[in-house]
């Protein structure tokens, strides 16, 4: 075979790592281009070498492995591994997703590369059921927001969100240190921030509650509120309800 | 519901129950004798033919009060089952009391003319006496029983609480020292070796002791120091476990396997997130009857975790109130770049 699969490993653990290699000696078809510790490296590696394959674990430092996925600009195949995570599993077996569980054998890895292999021949690649996937994972609401600002990876905590604004397939996401682009829809960051805590009021917008200072009417039947960095932002009907429940009045 | 008959079940009762009848016979023989000049020897045989007589007869009728007992039966059976039982036994003892009175007593024509009729009415008031008496045990058993099945399902509940509590070995801390290992047998065969040993003595160690135990400081530090070896193992120059224990200290008791969720944090919050060097530090010092352990690991503070900690630190405090039984024995601080945990664990 010429067209070897360029891999790249992400592993936190250098004895994983180290693993995986020893495996891969044993594979005609896939070529090992380099390996990182963690997602923040592995982003800029992946955007910079473009592999076909990536052997990802999902438990790192800093940022998941599947946080690292939303991050990436060149989305290649993905094989996870992972230690244990019940809900990972369900979400993989769910998903058709293909995943390694530590320890796995050389027959088992080797299995796996085979797949993906017969999978990128075929022209049928799995990237869109792998960005799903992280959207099933997060257990709960979300904590953090990973964004990618140019080459720098900010990890937002959601307290420090004010508002998030849509913005045509991407969201502006505003804080205390500045604006962040997400590439999610305002669909999904509505699922899951928690809602006690954030509330969409507008087609186009969702408030930190605690941030809202003032909800002023400005003709019958329509309202604005204003926050308390002085930003006003348009309620509509539904959302001026829900603003009614939340903060009861 | 058991029937054992309590006076077989609680032999003292039996004892009591005839010291009491005794005495009863001994006063009402020599009262009348004294106070009525009734010859002792005709009192004792009007005394043995009727009340000593029911003392005897009696007896089954704790079986009467446990058939229809009175949580479990209507009033109106209660009363019938006791009227007709009251009026069998009575007619018994009657007829063996007269026949006993016909044998021995030396007036028995004079005797019977009143001494029949009172009697019937006797018999009836000890056979009211003897139910309520019986009733008395019975339900004082049933107290009793209640009591010890309380302490039973508290202890089962206090039990079932420390075993949700105790920390049990995390699934991935588990695979993923296997996942090492199994590359160290390509790699360094050795390590490996040592490292199976360390995994071995440790979740031994985990797996032999019960919820309530427990242990001397010297084998809790140790069995934690395989555990701590085996994310050195891991984690490299990155972790750095340190010990400062005095001596004294090594001798004192805690609960298994309450250390072990304090370092598996320190590496989870600190080790694992950093990309300098984490030291891990234990202190322990006895004071009077207090073993003071402070567990210390510096991390990075821009680090945002995800949420969910806090279980673990919840956990060791309701276990040490559970065995200790006070809520505060345990002291968590966050200063910034430092997360210090320590514990009271009193000795005595």
């Amino acid at each position: 075979m010429e067209d070897k699969l360029k891999t790249i490993i992400i592993d936190d653990e250098l004895l994983a790592r180290n693993l995986i290699k020893s495996y891969m000696q044993g594979a005609d078809n896939v070529e090992l281009v380099g390996e990182c510790e963690n997602g923040f490296e592995g982003v800029k590696m992946i955007n910079e070498l473009k592999p076909d394959l990536i052997i990802l674990d999902i438990q790192m430092p800093k940022i998941t492995g599947l946080e690292m996925l939303e991050l990436l600009d060149h989305k290649p195949e993905v094989i996870f591994s992972t230690a244990y995570d019940q809900y990972a599993i369900k979400a993989f077996e769910h998903n058709a997703i293909d995943y390694l569980l530590k320890p796995f054998s050389r027959e088992r890895f080797l299995e796996a590369i085979k797949k993906v292999s017969e999978r990128i021949i075929k022209g049928d690649f799995n990237s869109e059921s792998t960005s799903k996937l992280s959207e099933e994972l997060r257990g709960g609401f979300l904590d953090r927001i990973v964004v990618k600002d140019r080459s720098k990876i900010h990890i937002i905590p959601v307290d420090q969100v004010i508002y998030i604004e849509a913005m045509d397939d991407y969201v502006l996401i505003h804080t205390d240190e500045g604006r962040f682009v997400k590439q999610k829809r305002m669909r999904y960051l509505e699922e899951v921030l928690n809602p006690s805590e954030f509330v969409r009021i507008h087609r186009s917008s969702i408030v930190k509650v605690n941030e809202i200072k003032e909800l002023q009417q400005y003709e019958k039947e329509s309202y604005v509120v204003i926050l308390n960095n002085k930003t006003k932002l348009k309620v509509s009907k539904s959302g001026y309800k829900k603003l009614k429940e939340i903060l009861n009045f | 519901m058991y029937l054992n008959h309590p006076f077989i079940s609680k032999p003292r009762l039996a004892f009591f129950y005839i010291f009491v009848w005794v005495v009863i016979m001994a006063g009402n023989v020599l009262l009348r004798w004294v106070a009525y000049g009734v010859n002792p020897g005709v009192a004792s045989v009007e005394f043995f033919a009727f009340p000593f007589m029911f003392s005897i007869i009696g007896i089954p009728i704790w079986y009467v009060i446990k058939y229809s007992t009175i949580e479990n039966n209507s009033v109106g059976r209660i009363i019938t089952s006791h009227i007709m039982a009251a009026t069998i036994i009575v007619l018994i003892w009657l007829y063996l009391g007269v026949v006993i009175m016909k044998l021995l007593h030396p007036e028995f024509d004079e005797w019977s003319e009143t001494g029949i009729p009172a009697n019937v009415f006797f018999g009836y008031m000890l056979y009211l006496v003897y139910v309520l008496f019986f009733y008395a045990v019975n339900y004082y058993q049933g107290f009793r029983e209640k009591v010890i099945n309380e302490s039973r399902l508290k202890s089962l509940v206090k039990e079932a609480e420390l075993h949700a509590l105790k920390s049990q070995i995390n699934p991935h801390f588990l695979f993923n020292s296997l996942n090492s290992i199994s590359s160290l047998t390509i790699s360094d065969p050795g390590k490996a070796h040592e490292m199976v040993i360390n995994l071995s003595s440790y979740m031994r160690y985990s797996f032999k002791h019960f919820q309530t135990d427990k242990v001397t400081l010297r084998e809790e530090i140790k069995n934690n120091q395989y555990y701590l070896q085996i994310e050195k193992v891991r984690f490299g120059e990155k972790l750095n476990a340190l010990f400062d224990v005095d001596e004294s200290c090594f001798d004192a008791t805690i609960p298994n396997m309450i250390l072990q969720p304090l370092y598996e944090n320190a590496i989870k919050y600190g080790v694992y997130e950093a990309a300098e060097p984490v030291d891990i530090v234990t202190r322990a010092t006895c004071i009077d009857d207090l073993l003071e352990i402070t567990i210390t690991n510096n991390y990075d503070p821009n680090v945002i975790a995800k949420k969910g900690e806090g279980i673990g630190l919840r956990n060791i405090r309701d276990r040490l109130q559970i065995i200790y039984g006070n809520p505060s024995l345990m002291k968590v601080e966050d200063k910034r770049d430092k997360f210090v945990v320590t514990l009271f664990v009193p000795q005595n």
